[in-house]
């Protein structure tokens, strides 16, 4: 086995009644390597992040990580975070609290907890909002607020569901700066689910395209454009950022 | 932990509602029930029930939507001022509002005798009128709330394309007030039907169903009739409960603006007709301050502490200690029931959190005279009859479907992933749940709490039949006082329950605005 494979998916399928939501997915995520799942709406995407996580258990199929059978492991023993597209930020807690308060839950000493809360803020650019209250914070600092809790139980994977959907355009480049500084800096595998090919494009090491549940394709951004593997990766990935790439030119121009 | 917790939810909802139910109904012979549908009482109360519950629900929707659309869309002045004391009514028995309407209009009424002219105020008329005042408030409060939540873009619109103000009205707001006038209608009409604390005080030979059954199950303890009456007047609440799910609520555009007022469009017959609803609902309260100290209300009008000290030594005080202790283990247990059982059915998913909900709204179909028949006929022969602990548990199961909806409601507006993050980070769902969730709620929680306390203090409908002599709920000796003419008497008990949970009110206000919005 690699010795790099942190994330293996075997034969992941999942329905609700009649409606298969998952069929069959299989992909690999390398160690440090920020992965994204590009989709339309009800592609299955988040679905298949709640799986990955432990929040939804999948009707077939395997998840191993590190080499390691974690399937039905509880989402607190599989040393993976999550960030929500709507933060859920803990609103009655301050920014500071909301960072270090589930460090009491895995033994760890306040002050270790205090500094390691501190150390977490100053990493999303936070330093001097500990605090503040959510309420008071922009979307793009709840977002962040959001990020740094989840890194701070050093998990090893970081699970995103669309983080910045909610932002304005300049927020959103921002974080997307901000994210590819913290998969540098810590190391952490990211698996970041999107429907926005520009930013999926624009963010990570490898892309996996799934339409209504199966995968159309996996490979890098380059691998993509230049050889989409079906119509559908053609005409949802290539011709959507063309389409881009063409008002922005007439925009210039 | 889940199947425990399913289990005693089984255990309290059989106990608590289905056996009393069954019971109820087990007592119905076809013999008795032929009986007591072909006697002439029962037809003339069947009418009786239909026709003022009918224009009392009409008029008090109208005055009821009038109000909350003059409050929420015009720049009246005092608006705080008019919603308190539109709230007041609900802080006292139906059946004082008739004995504020006797002692106005009544024989020895005070306007009666300034006007020196009879207003016919027992019988049909009576009722309806101490319906509406009943009722009013809570169908204000049901179309403030609704109002308040309207999306204010198709009214900008409106203006823009130059819609008048009136087709305003009757395009845009009548059609997102439907579903609320729909459901509010059957839940009024229910409320009144079932209600027999206004037609007893006034009703004079106007006999309703409600009363009829309290004559029967209460006065001559004959079961077997109330019992069939009690099922009749599960009726009305059955179709209120099913417009209500069958007409389900319309989701709120993600893009909803809140509605301006124009400052343009003060409208004084709008404070008028708020200024002259106020009077209406305090004058009979004023009313009853007046009696309670004048030596003989109204023809010698002298100070006196007479009536209160009767009162007293009657054993009010024992009664008022008692229905407070009541009023506070019904709130108690009652808020953290409700909340267990709308979190469950909020957070969790699948047929056991459906059952669930369904099972939480249930006890809305059941009026208070026959779920009180039911305890007594199921609990009768039990240890627990006769003392505080039943008394408890039926104003519990009696209120509990409001109090379990508010917390639903505010449950549904926090995010899920909440519990997600908990999970993901390790958190006990206790500490989820203490931490985040309870600090989130808490004035929901005081609300509920509030709800339970303040109709355990002036509920008189499921209590009647199941209180000891002494001590009982205080609210009773109204209707005890009714029954020996001591109408100053039961003033002083009215005004007594009112400033209890004006008191209660206050503080839940003064604790909302001391509790900090964060931890």
């Amino acid at each position: 086995m690699d010795i790099q494979l942190k994330l293996e998916v075997k034969e992941i399928s999942k329905a609700y009644g009649n409606n298969e939501v998952l069929r069959r997915v299989n992909f690999a995520v390398l160690d440090g390597e920020f992965f994204s799942i590009l989709g339309s709406s009800g592609c299955g995407k988040t679905t298949l992040l709640q799986i990955l996580i432990g929040l939804l258990v999948a009707d077939a199929g395997k998840i191993f990580k590190d080499g390691a059978d974690i399937t039905t492991l509880e989402p607190a023993r599989r040393g993976m975070g999550i960030v929500f597209q709507n933060y859920a930020l803990f609103d009655n807690m301050t920014v500071f609290k909301n960072v270090s308060y589930a460090l009491q839950f895995h033994s760890v000493d306040n002050e270790a907890a205090i500094k390691k809360a501190a150390q977490m803020l100053d990493i999303v650019g936070l330093k001097n909002f500990s605090a503040k209250m959510p309420a008071e914070l922009s979307g793009g600092q709840q977002q962040r607020v959001a990020i740094a809790r989840a890194l701070a139980l050093e998990p090893d994977i970081i699970l995103f569901d669309e983080p910045l959907s909610a932002l304005d355009a300049s927020t959103r480049l921002d974080i997307r700066r901000e994210l590819k500084n913290i998969q540098r800096t810590l190391g952490t595998t990211m698996i970041y689910v999107t429907h926005d090919q520009e930013e999926a494009f624009a963010l990570s090491d490898k892309i996996m395209i799934l339409n209504r549940g199966v995968v159309s394709q996996i490979g890098s951004p380059e691998e993509i454009i230049s050889a989409p593997a079906n119509d559908y990766v053609k005409t949802f990935v290539l011709d959507n950022l063309q389409t881009k790439i063409d008002s922005l030119r007439r925009f210039l121009t | 932990m889940r199947k425990t917790f399913l289990i005693c939810v089984a255990v309290i909802f059989s106990a608590g509602i289905f056996a009393p139910l069954g019971s109820l109904f087990l007592r119905i012979t076809p013999e008795g029930f032929v009986q007591v549908i072909n006697s002439p009482q029962f037809s003339s109360a069947v009418w009786n029930t239909i026709s003022t519950g009918l224009i009392a629900t009409i008029i008090s929707l109208t005055l009821a939507l009038a109000a909350a659309w003059t409050l929420e869309r015009t720049a009246i002045k005092h608006k705080n001022f008019f919603v308190i004391i539109f709230g007041v009514p609900m802080l006292i028995p139906s059946i004082s509002h008739s004995f504020g309407l006797v002692a106005l209009f009544g024989a020895n009424g005070w306007l009666t005798n300034i006007f020196q002219w009879n207003f016919n105020i027992y019988g049909a008329a009576g009722i309806i009128a101490g319906s509406i005042m009943y009722a009013f408030p809570v169908a204000f409060f049901i179309f403030m709330s609704v109002l308040q939540c309207e999306d204010g873009s198709p009214y900008l619109a409106a203006e823009v394309l130059g819609v008048p103000k009136i087709r305003q009205f009757l395009d845009l707001t009548l059609p997102y007030l439907k579903r609320t006038i729909i459901s509010t209608f059957f839940a009024i009409f229910s409320m009144i039907a079932t209600d027999y604390g206004v037609p007893l005080m006034i009703g004079g030979k106007t006999i309703t169903l409600s009363v009829l059954m309290y004559n029967k199950a209460v006065a001559m303890m004959d079961y077997n009739s109330g019992s069939v009456i009690g099922a009749f007047l599960i009726i009305p609440a059955v179709i209120a409960f099913l417009a209500d799910i069958l007409n389900p609520a319309q989701k709120q555009n993600d893009f909803a603006k809140n509605i301006s007022v124009d400052d343009k469009y003060s409208s004084r017959a709008g404070f008028i007709f708020c200024l002259s609803l106020s009077a209406l609902i305090v004058a009979p309260i004023l009313t009853f301050c007046v009696m309670i100290f004048a030596a003989k209300y109204p023809a010698d009008m002298s100070f006196t502490l007479y009536h209160v000290m009767r009162t007293i030594h009657r054993g009010a005080l024992d009664n008022w200690l008692n229905s407070l202790i009541i009023a506070f283990i019904s709130a108690g247990v009652g808020t953290i029931f409700s909340f267990a059982l709308a979190y469950f059915s909020t957070r969790t998913e699948g047929f056991a959190a459906r059952i669930i909900h369904l099972l939480s709204i249930f006890p809305m179909t059941i009026p208070g005279i026959a779920l009180g028949l039911g305890y007594v006929i199921f609990f009768h022969d039990l240890p627990i009859y006769g003392t505080l602990i039943i008394l408890a548990a039926v104003n519990v199961m009696h209120f509990f479907s409001s109090p379990y909806l508010m917390m639903r409601n505010t449950l549904e507006k926090i995010s899920s992933n909440v519990e997600a993050v908990g999970k993901v980070l390790g958190i006990p769902r206790r500490f989820i749940i203490r931490d985040i969730i309870l600090p989130k709620v808490r004035f929901t929680l005081y609300e509920m709490f509030a709800y339970f306390f303040v109709n355990a203090m002036m509920t008189i409908s499921a209590v009647s039949y199941l209180a000891p002599p002494a001590p009982k709920p205080i609210a009773l000796m109204i209707t005890q006082f009714e029954a020996q003419r001591l109408i100053e008497s039961a003033a002083v008990v009215s005004i007594a329950i009112l400033l209890t949970n004006l008191a209660l009110k206050i503080f839940f206000t003064m604790l909302n605005r001391k509790t900090p919005a964060s931890q």
